[in-house]
């Protein structure tokens, strides 16, 4: 089975038909086409892909796994599926769809294959200008996020890529450090014999 | 004839007790360990100690959706997801709303826990005392009725129950706030000490470390409990039993008797009275599997069903002597629903400390005792007062979404702990007004065919013009203590959002004016006992847990004391 026959596939499976610029686009992608490495249950296949690169902009492979090492993408798929209401699914679908057209304009093909200098620039086009219109660079919410349907896209995707990354195993005990039975607290202990932050 | 005589003489104990939470756990333990055979029923299903804990050592990648409730599951909680904390690791322990419906006549949280254990499970742990202050307030202030007894009372059951339960905590000496028996103290991190000491220096007031009912040290008569190991995931039963649970105390003592038949899935609908006999004899019991009616009987009868649950019990038990319900020939029962008014106060950054952190998670914050009208700090507005929970800790990674940063300058910046921050929040008392209320709504029936509740309550002057000193206060002491923008908060609640409903069957000194006696005796029927927050005469700011458990092991003692003496038949 090759590339094609595999997409395809998938997407009879989920049903939904990817054919025609669509699937070129995925399958002849100027740079190494990326792939996914999990079946989305809510995202189309072109949908998941941006999901995916986006979220590994925002949180990348270091010397520490990045955000598709951990299986954020799937979490985000996971969470539009089943925790977000149609109202929020819609919004985010909008947002996503957004980005990928300003993408297609600016550099001419979908955010997923653009180059890494682009997507970190369209990236910082974005972050930066949510940022600036939110009130004084303050706390914009967390766990309200979403359901108010003024968070504009980027944000909300951080703000789920972040949830997704640092409650998963890579990111809580590779990138951060956790305990589940710390033992009695100790409440003023000097930072350098701690080492970083906890994740939880 | 010959067969029902056989069959009630089957259900026949010495005592019952309704419900398993928090106050009838102790119910349960000190009848039987005194020797009587006791019927425990629970409304909902039973829930073993460890056993059954399903995410007890989960860890957050292995709970699914970052712990947030999906769409679907998020119908059945209409109400109790108005706390914000339904989530994966602990939905277990929510009523559905959808099968226990009541009617808002005004809008009341009702938060509930229909289970083995009931809302211990999934309690704050917050253990204080009450004082004189509190129990003379009523007289003094000539609200309400007076307390039927004071400090002195009920001191050496507060004695009892702290030393048995295990609660950790500072004695200060602070007259309005009895030290008890204490286990060595929760540790403050070193902001929180900082701010103990401005406190002390600028304002006269103390902050202590909050006194929560878990172990900092072994309980030499409970070798079954271990000591808190800072996990903080109390609130999906606690492997180590730390943390003070029925599930994890008082139930297996009352089972280690052998006098004791825990009967889940077993609803109270109404207590027997028996007009020949003129007394209360036993309970009506809906089987909730079989949908089965059963009669319990005993000489004496503990409710414990939570304070709105006892109260609906003894509204709904209707006989041709108590045409409005047991214990309602005052008219009083059912009246003067009180809770505690909280989320308003302030948080404001804290500048330095960056080079110290701490270890471990723990289940508790910081208090500041009341200090509004005591001695000299009397105010206008208001009677009576509040006092403040909070804490001090380093931001999180969830930080990361607002900073300006993202990909790997963002990841590397999450690795050290973020800025500190500080809040404190009030937990102001609430008086007791005739017209908070809940009465039998007919019309309305739950999935089994009972009747439900009509709750009709509201905050009003007292409470609102104390809720305004709350926010403004916590301000004002922080900004006193030196903390930056400082940054105020009144997240509006409806009343049973404290999740510390009380009241309805208030204790009293005048069967005219109260539905309890000083010993929790229903005045009409006095093999009635009525130990949960449904007795209370006024709400204190206090949490009122261990008020409930001493007032409860006071009552079991007298009941257990009068039943020898041949008082209670």
């Amino acid at each position: 089975m090759n590339r094609r026959e595999a997409l395809q596939r998938t997407a009879l499976a989920l049903g939904y038909a990817v054919t025609g610029p669509a699937l070129i686009g995925m399958l002849n992608g100027c740079k190494a086409a990326p792939e996914l490495n999990y079946t989305p249950q809510f995202f189309t296949p072109e949908q998941a892909l941006l999901i995916a690169e986006l979220a590994e902009v925002l949180v990348p492979k270091t010397d520490t796994p990045g955000a598709k090492d951990a299986g954020v993408p799937a979490f985000i798929d996971g969470i539009l599926k089943e925790v977000y209401p149609q109202a929020d699914k819609d919004r985010f679908t909008k947002g996503l769809t957004d980005f990928d057209e300003e993408a297609k304009k600016t550099y001419g093909e979908p955010f997923a294959t653009c180059s890494t200098d682009e997507k970190i620039a369209l990236v910082k086009k974005h972050h930066e200008d949510a940022l600036s219109k939110s009130s004084g660079g303050g706390s914009v919410g967390w766990w309200r996020a979403g359901s108010d349907g003024g968070k504009p896209f980027i944000l909300e995707m951080k703000e789920l890529t972040l949830l997704g990354f640092f409650t998963s195993q890579a990111g809580a005990t590779q990138v951060l450090q956790y305990n589940q039975v710390p033992g009695p607290y100790k409440g003023c202990v000097p930072l350098a014999e701690v080492g970083k932050a906890w994740a939880t | 004839m010959n067969l029902n005589i056989e069959a009630q003489k089957q259900n026949t104990y010495d005592a019952i007790v309704v419900g398993t939470g928090i106050s009838g756990g102790w119910a349960a333990k000190e009848l039987t360990e005194k020797g009587l055979k006791t019927l425990v029923l629970e409304r909902g299903r039973d829930v073993k100690h460890q056993v059954d804990y399903p995410t007890m050592t989960k860890d957050p990648w292995q709970l699914p959706h970052g712990n947030k409730l999906t769409e679907e599951e998020l119908k059945f909680y209409p109400v109790q997801s108005r706390t914000y904390w339904v989530n994966q690791a602990n939905k277990h322990w929510w009523v559905n709303d959808l099968e226990n419906p009541y009617t808002e006549v005004k809008p009341f949280d009702w938060i509930r826990g229909y289970h083995a254990g009931g809302r211990s499970l999934m309690w704050g742990k917050q253990t204080y005392r009450l004082s004189d202050l509190d129990f003379e307030s009523n007289a003094k202030d000539g609200v309400g009725i007076d307390w039927p007894i004071r400090y002195k009372d009920l001191a050496p059951w507060y004695d009892y129950v702290e030393s048995y339960i295990g609660v950790s905590g500072q004695a200060e000496g602070i007259p309005h706030l009895p030290d008890g028996k204490f286990l060595p103290p929760m540790e403050l991190n070193c902001v929180e000490e900082v701010f103990r000491d401005k406190l002390s220096e600028k304002f006269g007031r103390k902050l202590t470390i909050g006194r929560v009912a878990h172990l900092t040290a072994p309980l030499p008569h409970d070798p079954s409990r271990g000591v808190c190991q800072s996990r903080n995931m109390c609130d999906r039963g606690c492997p180590y039993g730390a943390y003070f649970s029925s599930n994890a105390s008082t139930l297996p003592a009352a089972m280690k008797t052998g006098n004791m038949t825990l009967r889940p899935h077993s609803i109270v609908h109404s207590v027997i009275y028996d007009e020949q006999k003129r007394k209360a004899i036993g309970v009506r019991v809906l089987d909730a599997n079989t949908k089965e009616e059963i009669e319990f009987f005993a000489k004496v009868i503990f409710l414990n069903a939570s304070a709105l649950g006892s109260t609906f019990v003894l509204l709904n038990s209707i006989s041709s002597s108590h045409p409005q319900g047991l214990g309602n020939n005052s008219g009083h029962l059912g009246h003067y629903l009180m809770d505690h008014q909280y989320r308003t106060g302030a948080e404001a950054d804290v500048e330095g400390f960056e080079d110290k952190y701490y270890i471990g998670r723990r289940p508790n914050g910081i208090y500041i005792p009341r200090f509004r009208n005591i001695g000299n700090d009397k105010r206008t507005d208001y009677i009576r007062g509040f006092g403040y929970q909070g804490g001090a800790s380093r931001e999180s990674w969830a930080r990361g979404v607002a900073e300006m940063s993202f990909g790997a300058d963002l990841k590397k910046s999450l690795e050290n702990p973020g800025p500190w921050k500080i809040g404190i929040t009030g937990f102001g008392e609430c008086l007791p007004y005739y017209e908070n209320k809940v009465t039998i709504n007919a019309d309305k029936k739950d999935i089994y065919g009972l009747p439900t509740l009509n709750i009709d309550a509201e905050w009003k002057e007292n409470e609102k013009a104390m809720r305004k000193d709350m926010k403004e206060s916590a301000a004002e002491m922080l900004e006193g203590a030196g903390f930056k923008n400082v940054r105020t908060y009144d997240v509006a609640d409806n009343m049973g959002l404290g999740i510390h409903e009380m009241g309805t069957a208030r204790m009293g000194k005048d069967q005219k004016t109260s539905v309890l006696n000083k010993w929790n005796q229903v005045h009409d029927a006095p093999n009635v006992f009525v130990t949960d927050g449904a007795c209370m005469t006024s709400s204190a700011c206090q949490n009122p847990s261990l008020t409930y458990m001493a007032l409860t092991a006071r009552a079991a003692d007298y009941a257990v004391s009068e039943l020898k003496k041949g008082n209670l038949k």
